[in-house]
């Protein structure tokens, strides 16, 4: 046993026989690579579960607003804050021809501001801050035309712990209902705080499904990412945590993971990082960070209770995963990630990631920042990596079972609640091979 | 390229010749010119860098984030550059991060300073 296995190892048992519903066969990923589930998972969860578009500091007064364009044709939205405060989202399309109404300088891409009304660039009708028609060019010249009904389509949008969600679905349930109470314990973590932002894009060749497998499991580091560890792997596997040290919870369709992290390096003076160095260790001590976070950690206050519910020794972050697409992780030194996962195709989505901090008081703050930012996209790009590789072997079908651990609980959970969104809203049957 | 003016503050000259291609203002940038050049490149850049990092960090660390000169940003910009090509020499010693194949994230938000 290494030191940290020593350490940090508890004697628990196993976490998957804990939900015997969810068995320990060996599983299909035929929900991975088969398009008639891709159709069928698209109608039963993307179009009626409430999907994260952006955080509410993105349009704080009223009169600001931005627009989403909705991977794989999902939507294209505008979500704006009206006069009274609340959030509204609508379809961005317009009541008179069908242009798209808010957009700049090129259609498809995304835009933000701030305005009173918007307005169609084809004939100039406006709309308010709701999509409503606040005004029709040369209305006379028109039939039986009853403005006061007219509006770009609602779509129902709500906010929680600043966190804007809408859903395509009519009469969707409640977000606060489809959260449920363990996920509504997160309204009492300072987000709001946490307004220095740097955000991420990419499209990933492989199903969105595999894209979350990759990082809900903690069997991968030190392959995926050993040279950050150790460049002989058989000493990094010595010097990632022991398998017990990590924390699992369901609280279906939503789930959790707690990791541990090393704690920040005591406080040093100005000047005394040593003689420079080609080893990254210096780089960590010379900025004061690393994947873990800054050294120097902002004061937040007494963290919530609801975080590092497994009590694990030396805590690193709480990954929140919030069913279907997106990850929210509370990080110990006192920032968090956002991770969410739009599917374009059966094989292709587009992952985003987006870093929030308290902002820097200074330049040492700020570099700190820097690295932690650095360093999460440098180990995110090798957990893409294997995405496409994973896809396009399982699409072969050459095997068509396989094998979970107990570390991979939360896939096996994953893969069973998007199964059964996809059997609730319609007969089993006519659901494919699943 | 020739420099012909002082760009950085007083004190930092011999990090002169490292201004033109990597104080640059976006990460988009900095990642774009770390693709660019070799690993021998790259240590040469990290140690001139490095010699100078905590010189830096202290001359920066007394001035105000949202009040930086323009030559105190292009040297907060060079540190930037320092953290962002330290991976390549200290953990992959190569530009690019190995078996990444087409991976790439684009910037979509980042701070103005």
């Amino acid at each position: 046993m290494t030191n940290i296995q020593d350490r940090l190892g508890t004697g628990k048992g196993k976490f998957t026989p804990l939900y015997p519903e969810l068995g320990t066969d060996p599983v299909s990923y035929e929900d991975a690579i088969s398009p008639e589930f891709f159709e069928a998972e698209r109608e039963a969860i993307f179009q009626r579960s409430w999907l994260y578009v952006g955080r509410s500091e993105r349009i704080p007064r009223p009169g600001t607003y931005f627009t989403r364009e909705l991977p794989g044709r999902l939507a294209s939205i505008v979500v704006a804050r009206a006069l009274d405060g609340a959030v509204h989202a609508f379809h961005n399309v317009c009541a008179h021809r069908g242009n798209k109404v808010v957009w700049q300088e090129h259609p498809q891409e995304e835009s933000s501001g701030s305005c009173r009304q918007f307005m169609c660039k084809y004939h100039g009708w406006r709309y308010d801050l709701e999509g409503k028609v606040a005004h029709v060019t040369n209305e006379q010249e028109f039939f039986d035309l009853d403005p006061s009904v007219l509006r770009m389509p609602p779509i129902a949008c709500e906010e929680f712990a600043g966190f804007i969600f809408v859903n395509l679905a009519q009469d969707p349930v409640p977000l606060r209902h489809h959260l449920g109470e363990r996920i509504l314990e997160l309204e009492s973590y300072p987000f709001q705080r946490m307004t220095q932002r740097y955000g991420f894009s990419t499209r990933i060749h492989g199903n969105w499904k595999l894209a979350i497998d990759s990082v809900c499991e903690w069997y991968h580091p030190p392959y995926v990412h050993g040279r950050f560890i150790d460049k002989d792997v058989a000493k990094a596997e010595k010097m990632v945590p022991p398998v017990d040290a990590y924390h699992y919870d369901l609280f279906p369709p939503h789930m959790l993971t707690s990791v541990p992290g090393p704690p920040p390096l005591p406080p040093r003076e100005p000047g005394t990082a040593g003689p420079p160095a080609r080893d990254q260790r210096w780089i960590y001590t010379l900025f004061r960070a690393g994947l873990f976070g800054p050294d120097d950690v902002p004061d937040l206050g007494e963290l919530p209770d609801f975080l590092n519910h497994g009590g694990i020794r030396s805590w690193g972050n709480d990954q929140f995963w919030l069913f279907p697409n997106l990850s929210v992780q509370i990080w110990a030194r006192g920032y968090y990630i956002t991770y969410t996962y739009w599917p374009e195709a059966v094989d292709s989505h587009i992952y985003e990631i987006d870093l929030y901090f308290v902002p820097p008081e200074n330049a040492k703050d700020r570099l700190a920042q820097e690295l932690v930012v650095d360093s999460t996209i440098e180990f995110a790009m090798q957990d893409v990596n294997t995405i496409e590789a994973t896809h396009s072997a399982l699409a072969t079908r050459a095997q068509r079972q396989f094998h979970l651990s107990d570390q991979e609980l939360l896939i096996r959970a994953f893969h069973t609640y998007v199964r059964h969104a996809v059997e609730a809203h319609q007969p089993a049957s006519s659901t494919g091979e699943a | 390229m020739t420099t012909t003016t002082t760009t950085l503050p007083e004190g930092f000259a011999e990090l002169e010749p490292y201004v033109a291609d990597w104080a640059r203002p976006t990460r988009e940038e900095r990642y774009d010119t770390r693709l660019s050049k070799t690993i021998e490149e790259l240590e040469a850049f990290y140690d001139a860098i490095a010699a100078r990092a905590e010189d830096a960090i202290a001359h920066l660390n007394a001035r105000d984030l949202d009040a930086l000169t323009d030559a105190d940003a292009r040297l907060l910009q060079l540190l930037y550059s320092l953290i962002l090509v330290s991976y390549s020499v200290n953990i992959f010693n190569q530009p690019r991060i190995p078996d990444s194949g087409s991976a790439f994230f684009d910037c979509v938000a980042e701070p103005a300073v």
